[in-house]
């Protein structure tokens, strides 16, 4: 589950489906930000995160570093489901 | 000394006060600072009813109005890119041009799809310039929904970044596609309208239509908002909300009154903040979702430049307003629009009241209808620049309000200070992160799928996003919700896809009408 590269994968699947057009290529390593995602994309992708990986990402934490692209966000995920308290 | 006016206000006699007010203006690119007008004045000159725009005006005669008073000053910013009032004012008359020379006419509808950009301003005026009526389709409806837009709305054209098979390009990455319907009118009397814009809403009823608005009615809106807002031309609007969902009592109005405004399209707070420094932004107008970034920003950077921030599209959770505040020293103000209607609510004390809409605007009456023992009940409004008419179907706003009164289908009360504060709606409309979503609209995809019989979708409350999405759902054999969701997103914008899907029964029904039984959505 909180595996990278499995995070990764799901991310692309995501972004690729329902976010950005075919024409875009899009990679691990695509800037997000430079390929139009905008403040809706941002909505959805937000609820993915909660309801696919069940963590809610801090907004100190949605930056440019963090949404640089896919890889550095997957290892945010990773790390916020790294340090989740284990469920009682 | 006459200058003269390109539009149908021909001479503007410029008087002793305003032959100095333009001595003084002072502009400079680099610091952008600017001594503000005598907004009297300017509404004296741009909207007496002495002159020849107050029977039937065209919006385009605000612009060329500014462009004549200050046609150096900035305009729009985009990036690096400035754009003065006089060189706005030429693209709008040259894209005009290209729009009449592929025979587009009057009384048509043309959509609208584009991102916010300087070009999105200019088209908007080339198209009134040429008496069109503009439709605005947001960029992130996927092709069905916007044939939908297109065939209910009787659309001549539609420009877009989108070639398509029979896109015709009209300027650089835009293209027109005509429908193949150029209809110019359904409606008895509809052309006589001088209608400027439509836009869709789910009115009170929960049924998307499309909101008519004419020249004079937008005018008059403008007008009422500003009487608070008190926009100037020494303001530089920090503007990061769609333009396709927000455009009138905002970017028309902000040029109507010779402020600048900044496209910071920015979704992100560190940029967006840079932005406002780089500029010296004075004002924002933004939902609290942003409000929640900025708020949550860790930088170092500051706002010291902006003297009125509005929040507005949804309520204003009271942790973004206290960390809002905390970070960045400025109380949040909320405002309350409504397409209908126009910005009817500016609240003036948000220090005291932080989660009041305010009082209403000085032009505007509000009442509170069958008040419950504690004062709450549906908010209902009177006031100048109301809607003209719902399309589709057609129906004139003296049929809709025969007293004068428009009832919101939001539940609020009023304070012994007239403050409103709202507490929720009658309507199920979802509101997500300041965005409208039509239940009915991601119902009938549901109930295309071949495994489901009916559905039921609602709204639920999210303490970031106000609400999220959910559905229910009957089906012929189980069915797995994953593959639900997949199928929705072929078919919807990604941020409408129901974060959870539930398998029922039975869907509930009212005992009356057998409508499908909406959950309340409830504000935090």
């Amino acid at each position: 589950m909180s595996d990278p590269a499995h995070i990764e994968q799901r991310l692309l699947a995501f972004l690729r489906q329902g976010i950005f057009s075919e024409d875009i290529v899009v990679t691990e390593e695509t800037d997000l930000l430079a390929n139009g995602f905008d403040s809706l994309n941002l909505v959805a992708l937000l609820q993915y995160i909660e309801k696919e990986f069940g963590v809610w990402l801090p907004e100190s934490e949605i930056n440019e570093t963090t949404l640089k692209d896919i890889r550095h966000l997957a290892a945010l995920i990773a790390q916020l489901l790294h340090d989740r308290p284990p469920s009682p | 000394m006459e200058l003269k006016s390109k539009c149908r206000l021909t001479h503007i006699r410029v008087a002793g006060p305003f032959r100095s007010l333009l001595a003084g203006f002072n502009r400079s690119l680099t610091r952008l600072t600017f001594q503000p007008l005598n907004i009297d004045l300017v509404k004296q000159i741009c909207f007496s009813p002495s002159n020849e725009i107050s029977d039937c005006m065209n919006l385009t005669e605000l612009l060329d109005n500014m462009a004549c008073c200050l046609p150096q000053k900035s305009a729009l910013i985009e990036d690096d890119a400035i754009v003065s009032y006089e060189a706005l004012r030429k693209q709008t008359v040259e894209y005009a041009a290209q729009l009449e020379r592929l025979n587009l006419q009057s009384g048509q509808r043309v959509g609208l799809r584009l991102p916010n950009s300087i070009q999105y301003v200019a088209l908007t005026f080339a198209l009134w310039r040429i008496n069109a009526v503009v439709v605005p389709i947001p960029m992130e409806f996927k092709e069905e929904e916007v044939s939908t837009i297109a065939a209910s709305m009787h659309l001549a054209a539609i420009i877009s970044r989108e070639p398509g098979k029979a896109g015709v390009p009209i300027l650089a990455g835009c293209y027109l596609t005509w429908s193949g319907k150029p209809v110019t009118s359904r409606h008895d009397g509809q052309n006589e309208l001088n209608i400027a814009f439509i836009r869709f809403t789910s009115g009170t009823t929960n049924i998307r239509k499309g909101v008519v608005l004419r020249h004079e009615t937008i005018r008059e809106r403008i007008l009422a908002a500003n009487k608070t807002l008190c926009v100037s031309s020494a303001d530089i609007v920090m503007w990061n909300l769609p333009m396709s969902h927000h455009f009138l009592v905002t970017i028309v109005l902000y040029l109507s009154m010779g402020a600048t405004i900044v496209l910071a399209r920015h979704v992100l707070a560190g940029p967006f903040l840079e932005a406002v420094r780089r500029w010296n932004g004075t004002m924002l107008y933004t939902s609290p979702f942003h409000y929640g970034l900025l708020a949550r920003d860790n930088s170092s950077r500051r706002m010291d430049s902006v003297r009125l921030a509005v929040s507005t599209t949804c309520p204003l959770p009271r942790e973004v307003a206290a960390s809002f505040h905390a970070r960045h020293g400025l109380h949040l103000t909320q405002a309350l629009g409504i397409i209908e209607l126009g910005l009817v609510c500016v609240n003036h004390d948000p220090a005291g009241r932080w989660d009041s809409v305010g009082r209403p605007q000085p032009d505007y009456a509000v009442q509170i209808r069958n008040p419950d023992p504690e004062g709450f009940g549906e908010v209902v409004f009177a006031g100048p620049g109301f809607f003209d008419a719902y399309d589709d179907p057609w129906t004139l706003r003296s049929e809709l309000m025969p007293d004068d009164w428009f009832a919101t289908g939001d539940i609020g009360r009023l304070d012994d200070q007239g403050y409103l504060f709202l507490a929720g709606r009658k309507s199920a409309v979802i509101n997500l992160a300041g965005r409208k979503v039509f239940p009915d609209e991601i119902e009938a995809v549901l109930n295309r799928h071949p495994a489901i019989l009916e559905s039921r979708v609602f709204g639920l409350a999210h303490v970031r996003l106000g609400q999220t999405i959910a559905a229910e759902v009957v089906a012929r054999a189980s069915v797995d919700p994953e593959s639900l969701r997949d199928y929705c997103r072929v078919h919807l914008s990604p941020e409408k896809v129901p974060g959870s899907i539930q398998q029922v029964a039975c869907i509930e029904k009212t005992a009356v009408t057998g409508k499908i039984r909406r959950s309340p959505p409830s504000y935090e």
